[in-house]
């Protein structure tokens, strides 16, 4: 149906009727009693307990203003957590996208067997973050492992090894996000480049890769989300150490959900709120865009 | 996405590019025969250029499976403590005799022995060109007899090669060899058919390699009953299948309907509405965590399943899928149930429900992965041991003995089989609703 019919059907009827509006305030309501008490109330209460700071342990609090947003947000222990969270994204982001990518296109081509490859390439995604781990665990564990690396107790590498769990974990996310992408490029625009004499670099960079970029900015924001909100890998592989070397910003208000800290917790998370919703932005613009192909 | 639909854009060598080849017949599935161009000189570079997909496709597989295989490898290995105290190598199921029908005893023989003969009876058929819907050529006497003399093979033999591996024997790889031989033989009986002769016999022997070593594996080894005994897996799978049944309906039922009125009502402020649903994306729990605990505290449901269900009772995600769903419902249906005399809830639940079921099956398939892997929020509001998730148990398993390598990895396998099963059984559906946000569609 044309814009214009469907605008002139509109407004041929009533625009409200009293029993329509009943009917969906009884129907978003559920929706809406979960959003304000679990998203919307902890959200602002956290924005007015980080004006408070703890005396005495957290017997009482001082009203301090946005004093302490300014003291937490610069302090050490903040961009420290920050610095391990941008390290882990840095870390798992493009190793996450190049993988995505190889097996994406290795596998996206009429061979006998083919399924089985891609059944394999996408099989991490039954694996859950606690149970990648501990597998991972027990593969770099320097005592108890498989490979016996120092990897996990050595603060240089502690956050490599962290993120290599993760690196593989994604790959089966990365791969079928990719994959999709692939699927949806038309036959014809390969076969021109082709005849256009195109090789298979060349047509990998300049066409295909081109063509998919709004899958792999899909990606790449989905990444970085899921980096920055790490905190399951820290948890069971290092527990934040050695010597605090792996302590994410997730991490550090996990630790912080106690009385006597709460209104730097408080801050702490506000301040992750910020970082990502610049990331998040970058989403909402992708999916909006989705929406409108989509129509 | 058609999932299903080899898009074919693979890329050839340079030369059979430059050469001009078509794709088709360059890459193409080796059944559809020999054309004058495969015949000629470019077939030895055909098949290079082949070998070289397969090989780069290996190298890929093996980065996926390598910890995996390994992971397997260590649980079933000797737990730590074990190399010094010169213990078996592992300790293995063959006490079964001493159980009751219910408690991994005769039960779990006769599950067993299902699970062999329908393996068997699975690689009979696909040997014979059948499949599980058609399973008429499994018939033929010698397939039944092969079936059926495999099974007997597998239960005579099982019980020794699990006792000596039990040992630590030298008799062991005897058993093992023995077993194979033993099985390759009644399974050449069911595959004497084919031709040339090679097949049938490398046919037998592979098969009997495969069903001996995972009979073995998945049966043989204690180590997935001790994962989940001195785990204490029961109750905590058991919370955690509650609580992901909980949110999954819950998400499901507040989305539709929510959609629902998103989609099909007119109501004032309604784009506003719909960004108040957004911008809850913006808040993750990440951010929310620290005040959603303490409302839980103040609710007294810390180690309770409502502190696990309630905040997940509602997703903007899922409104935003299914609403997306119910626009594709055609206007002319809702005109045309609206005349017939149906009122809203006949429509969504008659019309617009069945209507939108692969987006949101596709959901509700996303839904329950999300509750089941949960970990932040549960290890949140869970202090108490008795009442933690499987993803939350594995880190206590861990914790308390590091060196009982086999078992806590044993434990991490059986909490991934319910994934596993599930993307087993509704992979397209996981993976539509995973690339949602990424291409149309």
């Amino acid at each position: 149906m044309s814009t214009a019919g469907r605008l002139l059907r509109r407004r041929d009827r009533p625009r409200y009727t009293a029993k329509e509006i009943a009917i969906a305030v009884a129907l978003l309501v559920p929706s809406i009693a979960v959003f304000v008490a679990f998203f919307y109330r902890p959200f602002l209460n956290l924005l007015y307990w980080g004006t408070f700071e703890s005396r005495a342990n957290g017997a009482f609090f001082e009203r301090v203003g946005l004093r302490q947003y300014r003291e937490q947000l610069t302090s050490s222990d903040f961009r420290e957590g920050l610095w391990h969270s941008v390290q882990f994204v840095l870390y798992t982001v493009p190793a996450g996208l190049v993988l995505g990518i190889l097996l994406a296109v290795a596998a996206h081509r009429r061979l006998r067997g083919i399924k089985v490859f891609q059944a394999i390439f996408s099989s991490t995604l039954a694996s859950s973050v606690a149970v990648t781990s501990v597998i991972f665990l027990y593969l770099l564990h320097p005592v108890v492992g498989v490979f016996r690396v120092d990897w996990l107790t050595n603060p240089d590498t502690a956050m490599f090894a962290v993120s290599l769990s993760s690196i593989w974990q994604n790959m089966g996310l990365s791969f079928i996000i990719v994959l999709a992408g692939l699927q949806n490029v038309p036959d014809e625009v390969m076969e021109a480049a082709t005849l256009d004499g195109y090789g298979p670099v060349r047509r990998l960079l300049r066409i295909t890769l081109p063509l998919i970029s709004p899958v792999l900015m899909f990606l790449l924001v989905v990444l970085v989300i899921f980096g920055l909100q790490a905190f399951a890998q820290v948890d069971i592989l290092t527990g934040g150490g050695p010597a605090g070397s792996t302590e994410t910003l997730v991490f550090k208000i996990n630790r912080l959900v106690r009385p006597d800290t709460i209104g730097i917790g408080a801050v702490y998370a506000v301040g992750l709120f910020f970082i990502t919703l610049a990331v998040t932005a970058v989403q909402f613009v992708i999916l909006e865009r989705r929406v409108h192909y989509a129509r | 996405m058609p999932a299903d639909v080899a898009v074919d854009v693979a890329e050839p060598t340079p030369e059979e590019a430059a050469a001009g080849m078509p794709r088709d017949r360059v890459l193409g599935a080796p059944e559809r025969g020999l054309t004058a161009a495969t015949i000629g000189k470019s077939s030895g570079r055909r098949t290079l250029g082949l070998v070289g997909q397969y090989a780069a496709l290996v190298v890929l597989a093996s980065l996926v499976l390598i910890p995996i295989g390994f992971t397997l490898i260590q649980a079933l290995s000797p737990p730590f403590p074990y190399f010094d105290a010169g213990k078996p190598l592992h300790p293995v199921a063959v006490d079964w005799k001493d159980k009751g029908w219910l408690d991994g005893g005769g039960f779990s023989v006769v599950v067993r022995t299902l699970v062999v003969a329908f393996a068997l009876a699975w690689i009979q058929l696909g040997a014979a060109g059948g499949r599980l819907r058609h399973p008429a050529p499994l018939a033929s006497p010698r397939r039944l007899f092969a079936v059926v003399t495999g099974v007997v093979a597998i239960a005579v033999f099982a019980g020794q090669i699990w006792q000596s591996s039990a040992e630590r024997s030298t008799a062991t790889p005897w058993w093992w060899l023995a077993a194979i031989a033993v099985l390759a033989a009644t399974q050449f009986v069911g595959f004497a058919t084919l031709r040339p002769l090679w097949k049938p016999v490398v046919l037998a022997v592979l098969a009997s390699v495969a069903v001996t070593a995972c009979t073995v594996v998945a049966f043989g080894a204690a180590v997935w009953n001790q994962g989940w005994d001195r785990g204490n897996l029961g109750p905590a799978l058991g919370r955690s299948f509650t609580i992901t049944l909980f949110i999954t309906v819950a998400q499901v039922v507040t989305s539709i309907v929510a959609a629902y009125a998103f989609a099909f009502l007119r109501f004032p402020f309604k784009t506003l509405v719909f960004a108040f649903f957004m911008a809850t994306l913006l808040l993750p729990l990440e951010v929310t965590l620290l005040a959603n605990v303490q409302t839980i505290r103040e609710l007294g449901w810390i180690n309770s399943n409502a502190a696990l269900v309630f905040p997940f009772a509602a997703t903007a995600f899922g409104t935003f899928l299914i609403r997306q769903g119910f626009r594709g419902v055609p206007p002319e249906v809702h005109d045309a149930t609206r005349l017939d005399g149906y009122g809203h809830m006949g429509f969504l639940w008659r019309f617009a429900v069945p209507l939108t079921r692969p987006v949101i099956a596709s959901f509700t398939v996303i839904a329950a992965l999300g509750a089941w892997n949960q970990y932040l929020w549960p290890q949140a509001v869970i202090d108490d041991e008795r009442f933690q998730t499987a993803q939350i148990r594995l880190k206590t398993i861990v914790g308390t003995d590091i060196t009982n390598a086999n078992i806590a990895i044993a434990a991490a396998l059986i909490v991934a089989l319910p994934v596993l099963l599930l993307l087993i059984a509704f992979s397209r559906q996981i993976i539509r609703g995973l690339t949602a946000g990424a291409v149309k569609g």
